[in-house]
């Protein structure tokens, strides 16, 4: 009697835990969304409220009217894509050769592909923005896209994966006079589609959200991302309209969650897949 | 399968279609280094000399700046100017000094007034001085108190902008209640904010006064007390021996013992400290004159401007940005057409100063009908400008912004951690003597 108590309480700790750190995650989200439906007068009150008087709907259209939105948002989705598309093109043959073949200086090569997903790009901007202004691409897309894609994190995630898929397989199908390219399509790819959904939703994530190096590489709002615009939102001394920028916020966000919530399948299977083995 | 396969292969190119004609297509600039533009530009305007133009203003005072370069497109046909935000000061600076280096910085630029002697010591501000001799403009022509920032080595490198200074912002509701005047000294500021405290049990629920966590008011009070930033000579601080920093922190803790002082967590501080003031949880603030506009327009209370408390004198530092020339622009008669019609035209930088609240710099501005009829319907405006009699700026060197650092780092220990004030002092001096020795 006394341990099926304890097994009461230890599920009810348990769930409570979960609710916590629910919270936690959740809580930002939530006063985000709740101040981009407040007014100015409101986001000033102390404490916050959580659920706006009125919600202001026109919030979303001024934050939309401040700048060439639109053209912002076609950047973030063109530099976003350009970038995942390019990196799958790069990763999968690169990942391939790594789980797979057997060459001279396949060790030394892989470490440095590790080593490149440890540094920073804080320290290399510098020297690549002096490439790109040489070539004269910094009025242009590219300097945010080609820096990127060669994914050093998908490559040693996806060769993880590869190596997992059996020997035999690949084996009967170089029997059957399959090409090493029609291998890569009609076996690897499927068959990790778990991994590259995870790889996908990482890239597009950290890609999407990048403030830094868009705002280093441009000089024009004409080839600025979503985030740089919504930046543009807040003023530089006096009182931030807090209401407007976080209605940004909200637009710049919900891609996010679409993706995720299309992704989302397949990335709890690759962390399960790879339980198991 | 085959189909699938053929559709990723369109969208990749698609996508790099896309990526590489966005740029040009869209940028009326045709060639890679700003400034070059105008040589053979696309599609119709032909001839027009493109100056970029650098700046940091985000939200409502974006706008504003957005609709003044507008007014000055549409009024001369043979330049267009392009404004580009660059994020905030800092990251301006940061910009700056990347494309300084690659060339392929803009003509113009937005620069905070702290910054000016780091880039005019590296020798890449145009000197102005003949530009101002050509168009008949003389350097008295300025706000005086906002010339601090604009010379030196005997050269003109920048001219005030978007100015702004610290002022006193005051809930008058308040202290009518309990019948208390706006002080003028800091005995009096003392008094009338130990006399608005609200104490239930040990919690504080109104203070007297706050000020965002920012070295501009420490600065201040440091000037008040009789000290300066810096020494003449720029060798060491110019507060230690004399005791005004001393004197200003000791004051400060004092304040801040008895609730009369509330001392905002350094994140997020100015925004924490303007909400307290609107819902009247404090009755005086040190803030920025930027912050009049969102101010008014959030109180529901009886709410004035006034000096800064003096010490011994009144004093005050200024803030905000200046404009400036690169001396690698292609276009500098140009760009200073533009600089000229923003500093002295009504339709320019006046326009601009009347939205957006920052401080007029001109003196024909000043008395200009549009201000004067400004200042009467908004007489906290007019208080910032008297105030500017006061101005000085003692915390100019090249190291200013790796010096700031410390002085943050100082005012922590002080202010959030209690350390020992002469001690603190003492470290922070030697420190700052080191950098500047280097």
């Amino acid at each position: 009697m006394k341990t099926f108590d304890l097994k009461i309480v230890w599920t009810m700790l348990g769930y409570l835990l979960k609710a916590a750190v629910l919270m936690i995650f959740i809580f930002p989200f939530l006063w985000m969304i709740s101040t981009s439906l407040q007014t100015f007068r409101e986001t000033m009150t102390f404490p916050p409220t959580w659920i706006p008087a009125s919600p202001q709907w026109g919030n979303f259209a001024e934050a939309m009217q401040a700048g060439p939105f639109l053209t912002y948002f076609r950047n973030s989705v063109v530099v976003t894509g350009s970038i995942i598309v390019l990196q799958f093109l790069i990763m999968i043959p690169a990942a391939y050769a790594f789980a797979k073949y057997k060459f001279p200086g396949k060790t030394l090569l892989f470490g440095m592909i590790l080593l490149a997903f440890m540094i920073p790009g804080q320290v290399t901007f510098i020297p690549v923005y002096l490439m790109m202004a040489d070539w004269g691409l910094v009025k242009t897309l590219l300097p945010q896209i080609i820096p990127f894609i060669s994914n050093a994190f998908g490559i040693f995630l996806l060769r993880q994966y590869f190596m997992q898929i059996p020997e035999e397989i690949i084996e009967a199908a170089r029997l059957d006079n399959a090409s090493e390219f029609k291998i890569i399509r009609k076996i690897m790819i499927p068959m990790s589609k778990p991994a590259l959904a995870t790889i996908a939703l990482f890239s597009f994530v950290s890609h999407w959200n990048d403030y830094f190096w868009p705002l280093v590489m441009t000089d024009s709002a004409a080839v600025r991302p979503l985030t740089l615009g919504i930046a543009m939102l807040r003023e530089t001394e006096g009182i931030s309209n807090w209401h407007i920028i976080m209605a940004g916020n909200v637009i710049l966000v919900v891609p996010i969650l679409l993706v995720y919530v299309f992704c989302s399948k397949h990335i709890v299977k690759a962390f399960v897949y790879s339980g198991i083995k | 399968m085959k189909s699938k396969w053929y559709t990723l292969l369109s969208v990749i190119m698609l996508f790099s279609l896309l990526a590489a004609c966005g740029g040009g297509g869209t940028s009326s600039d045709p060639g890679e280094a700003p400034g070059s533009g105008g040589t053979e530009a696309p599609s119709g305007d032909k001839g027009k000399t493109t100056v970029q133009f650098w700046h940091s203003l985000g939200g409502k005072n974006g706008e504003y700046m957005d609709a003044l370069i507008q007014r000055f497109n549409a009024s001369h046909e043979d330049i267009e100017v392009i404004g580009t935000f660059q994020g905030s000061y800092d990251e301006t600076v940061t910009k700056l000094q990347q494309a300084i280096a690659s060339d392929t910085g803009p003509d113009v630029s937005m620069l905070e007034r702290a910054y000016v002697q780091m880039f005019a010591d590296s020798e890449v501000l145009e000197d102005l001085t003949p530009y101002l001799e050509g168009s008949g403009i003389s350097v008295d022509d300025f706000t005086p108190g906002l010339m601090g920032h604009s010379t030196f080595n005997d050269q003109l490198v920048s001219l005030p902008l978007n100015r702004s200074t610290p002022i006193l912002h005051v809930n008058k509701t308040l202290l009518d209640e309990q019948g208390l005047q706006i002080p003028t000294t800091w005995e009096e500021l003392k008094e009338v904010a130990n006399a608005l405290v609200v104490k239930e049990g040990s919690e504080y629920k109104r203070y007297g006064v706050t000020m965002p966590y920012d070295t501009w008011y420490p600065i201040a009070m440091i000037s008040q007390a009789g000290g300066t930033f810096f020494n003449d000579d720029n060798t060491s601080i110019g507060f230690g021996d004399n005791g005004a920093g001393a004197k200003m922190f000791t004051y400060l803790k004092d304040l801040q013992s008895t609730g009369a002082l509330y001392y905002p967590p350094a994140q997020d501080s100015g925004n924490i400290v303007n909400s307290m003031f609107v819902e009247g949880k404090v009755g005086m603030m040190y803030q920025s004159t930027g912050s009049i506009g969102g101010l008014s327009s959030a109180v529901d209370f009886d709410y004035v401007t006034a000096f800064l408390p003096k010490d011994e004198v009144y004093a005050n530092p200024t803030g905000g940005a200046n404009v400036t020339m690169l001396s690698s622009s292609k276009n500098k008669e140009a760009a200073w057409e533009f600089i000229r019609w923003m500093e002295m035209e009504e339709e320019g930088g006046l326009e601009f100063i009347l939205q957006s609240g920052y401080l007029p710099f001109t003196k024909k501005m000043v008395e200009s009908e549009k201000i004067q009829e400004l200042w009467a319907k908004e007489p906290n405006r007019k208080v910032a400008y008297d105030q500017l009699e006061f101005a000085t700026d003692t915390n100019k060197d090249v190291a200013w912004p790796e010096i700031m650092h410390e002085f943050f780092s100082a005012m922590e220990a002080i202010m959030y951690d209690s350390k020992d004030i002469p001690a603190t002092l003492d470290t922070f001096k030697k420190e700052t003597e080191r950098i500047l020795a280097q």
